[in-house]
């Protein structure tokens, strides 16, 4: 019975059989630049998934081997063995930093954070952000206004400043910095769940789910949010862009723990080694855009992939 | 046209107050002693008392927040916690530093992102819209500190000895004179806001050597500024470049581009009589949100060019819980803000008389 009536309110959603999952990836597959992203992310995922083996020296504390014997304090150069660094040096691609610690192996361990960071931070700012959209878009009048003038005004304020003033008032640490972060990006996933809300809210499936007893959970959770879940994908994506962008850019001005094998972090203590030795500084800051390119690429593909409309 | 202008700029007096309060109380969230954060070690019972009662750290917040509004309708911004000098002598010493950098950086955004985003719409799918686009990514993706720190040792490493060479850091040769322009017009005896004007003007270096004619200096000047300019405007720059070509793509596809197209005009004509002045629309509107971008940016920038500018001073000023530098400089920000939006609304004006009319 209650079946047959359920068919009969069949809502004109997406519904993540594996027929739809396949057709989405084939449809990504076929961007050009979905692709790409793919295949420099591939390349962090697994360098953080194996940093173990990869790295030929841990991130943390220094390396007692990489001090340069005779020479205390001395920092060692790249040293390459097979392209003639003398065999009694120990090996380095990128060179050490200032407390001996091989930059290689550290930019290595550092996809492991930034994938992280990005993840984390996107993840924690859409479930604040979407339920604050969905219980805007839900109640609408008062609470809505109330909800998204409030979203307005965090997004008045430049990202990066508001972060620092976030991570000064809860104290200097990489979970604050992406916490800071996550606060700041909250409004950008609060404004895309409240327009998905407000697009199917009056549709007929939906009047129809109610009327058969559906509760405002299930209702949000079986008609609305599938239709959500293509913007908030791709919003989410670019957003672990400009996630791990903005969490190096704090790590960079000092405020998370000092020597934390992050590449934002690397880059701001060594800086002004680029006159000197640049690898130590642009080995992580190469890193760094990379991967934060492949977020974007991925999620320019993921767009033109999954919302045709939006493509151009 | 009048009336619209009016109106507009009635309506930015409620959102100026709101952003008085907010920041008044944003700062003041803050946890942490100014007093001791400020005097450190030194710091005890006794000199933190009468540091408080001095500074007028020791009154209720309202008390504090009518005090600080009565000081505003002075045009008195307050005394820096720290540096014991008078926030409005920071900002006219450290604020056009900024200014000019932001400018220069927006110029090079606009005079390169408009053109690039132009060419990939019309010749789209072509090798050009490809490598724009490209470069659009790439430059959204790369952090204004790694660019920075790149282009430090592309021009002033690799290339420090040739003709392409460019300094590194600060804003002149070592101990190269800035004379005030009121000295050097023998205004002196100039006080007041006018005097405050034209150090403000006079702390932008390169405008103040382009007006008296010094031009090895002014040259000297500009090519301090390049590189950070350059770092701070990629962001900008790849946006404006995205949002014009699809702006434009867009606006090729309606229907009286094709009308005008059939009447027989000619392509460049079609594009630049027609499509341009409403593919415009969304490319100002982005141009106006940058100022959120140049000025996290700045911050950025000015760590790397070891310059001291709004966005240092704002940082230093948060971490040292200088309350009164912390309202003074992010008061500006909001003014900056506010005049942004204006001067966007404007140019709607300007750019579609629809909007104009209603």
């Amino acid at each position: 019975m209650t079946t047959s009536s359920a068919s009969l309110v069949e809502p004109p959603v997406r519904i993540a059989t594996p027929g739809r999952l396949r057709e989405t990836l084939r449809a990504l597959l076929g961007q050009r630049s979905a692709v790409v992203g793919l295949a420099i992310l591939g390349v962090f995922v697994f360098s953080a998934l194996f940093a173990n083996f990869i790295a030929p020296y841990p991130a943390e504390g220094s390396a007692a081997q990489l001090v340069r014997p005779g020479e205390p304090g001395r920092r060692a150069e790249s040293c390459i063995h097979i392209l003639g660094c003398p065999a009694d040096r120990p090996e380095t691609i990128f060179g050490t930093d200032g407390n001996s610690r091989d930059v290689f192996s550290r930019v290595v361990f550092g996809a492991r954070l930034s994938l992280i960071i990005g993840f984390a931070t996107v993840g924690v700012a859409i479930i604040i952000g979407t339920t604050i959209g969905a219980i805007a878009g839900f109640a609408g009048g008062f609470v809505d206004n109330l909800l998204m003038r409030l979203m307005d005004v965090v997004l008045a304020f430049p990202a990066l400043l508001l972060a620092i003033v976030i991570v000064t008032m809860i104290g200097q640490s990489l979970l604050n910095a992406m916490m800071a972060i996550a606060i700041v990006a909250i409004p950008v996933y609060a404004r895309v769940m409240r327009a998905s809300v407000l697009s199917v809210k009056e549709q007929d499936f939906v009047t129809a789910a109610r009327a058969l007893g559906e509760s405002p959970r299930g209702i949000l959770s079986r008609r609305i949010m599938p239709n959500a879940l293509t913007p908030l994908i791709v919003t989410g994506t670019l957003g672990i862009a400009s996630a791990v962008l903005d969490v190096a850019a704090l790590s960079f001005l000092g405020l998370t723990q000092i020597g934390l094998a992050e590449w934002g972090a690397m880059i701001g203590s060594e800086f002004n080694g680029i006159f000197s030795r640049p690898l130590i500084v642009l080995a992580p800051g190469f890193a760094l855009t990379l991967t934060v390119l492949g977020f974007n690429l991925l999620g320019d593909g993921l767009r033109d992939a999954l919302d045709p409309r939006l493509s151009r | 046209m009048t009336r619209f202008l009016v109106r507009r700029l009635l309506l930015t007096i409620p959102v100026m107050i709101g952003i008085v309060f907010l920041v008044f109380v944003l700062a003041r969230v803050i946890p942490g002693d100014p007093c001791r954060a400020a005097l450190g070690e030194r710091a005890n019972d006794t000199i933190c008392n009468a540091f408080n009662e001095r500074h007028g750290l020791n009154e209720p917040i309202p008390v504090q927040f009518a005090l600080y509004l009565q000081d505003l309708a002075h045009g008195d911004l307050g005394f820096s916690i720290r540096q014991g000098r008078p926030v409005s002598e920071l900002l006219i010493e450290r604020l056009p530093l900024t200014v000019e950098l932001g400018l220069y950086a927006l110029l090079i955004a606009v005079v390169i992102g408009i053109p690039l985003g132009l060419l990939s719409a019309i010749r789209r799918n072509s090798i050009i819209d490809v490598l724009t686009m490209l470069v659009a990514n790439l430059g959204v993706s790369i952090p204004v500190f790694v660019l920075g720190l790149l282009l430090q040792f592309i021009f002033a490493v690799i290339l420090r000895d040739t003709f392409f060479g460019l300094p590194p850091s600060g804003r002149t040769v070592a101990g190269a004179p800035v004379v005030p322009l009121a000295v050097a017009w023998g205004l002196d005896g100039l006080g007041g806001p006018l005097r405050g004007l034209l150090d403000f003007v006079s702390n932008m270096y390169t405008v103040n050597y382009l007006v008296r004619f010094e031009w090895e200096r002014f040259i000297d000047a500009a090519r301090h500024m390049i590189l950070p300019a350059v770092a701070l405007s990629t962001i900008p720059m790849a946006i404006i470049a995205r949002i014009t070509r699809s702006s434009l793509v867009d606006v090729l596809g309606l229907d009286y581009v094709r009308t005008a197209r059939a009447k027989g005009l000619a392509g460049a004509m079609v594009v630049r009589r027609h499509a341009m002045r409403n593919a415009m629309l969304p490319v100002v509107t982005i141009i106006g949100l940058q100022l959120g971008a140049l000025l996290s940016g700045a911050v950025l920038t000015e760590t790397i060019f070891n310059l001291t500018g709004l966005g240092r001073t704002l940082y230093e000023a948060i971490i040292g819980r200088d309350y009164i530098v912390i309202q003074g400089f992010t008061l500006i920000v909001a003014i900056g803000y506010v005049v942004a939006n204006l001067l966007v609304d404007l140019s709607y004006a300007v750019l579609d008389p629809r909007i104009r009319l209603s």
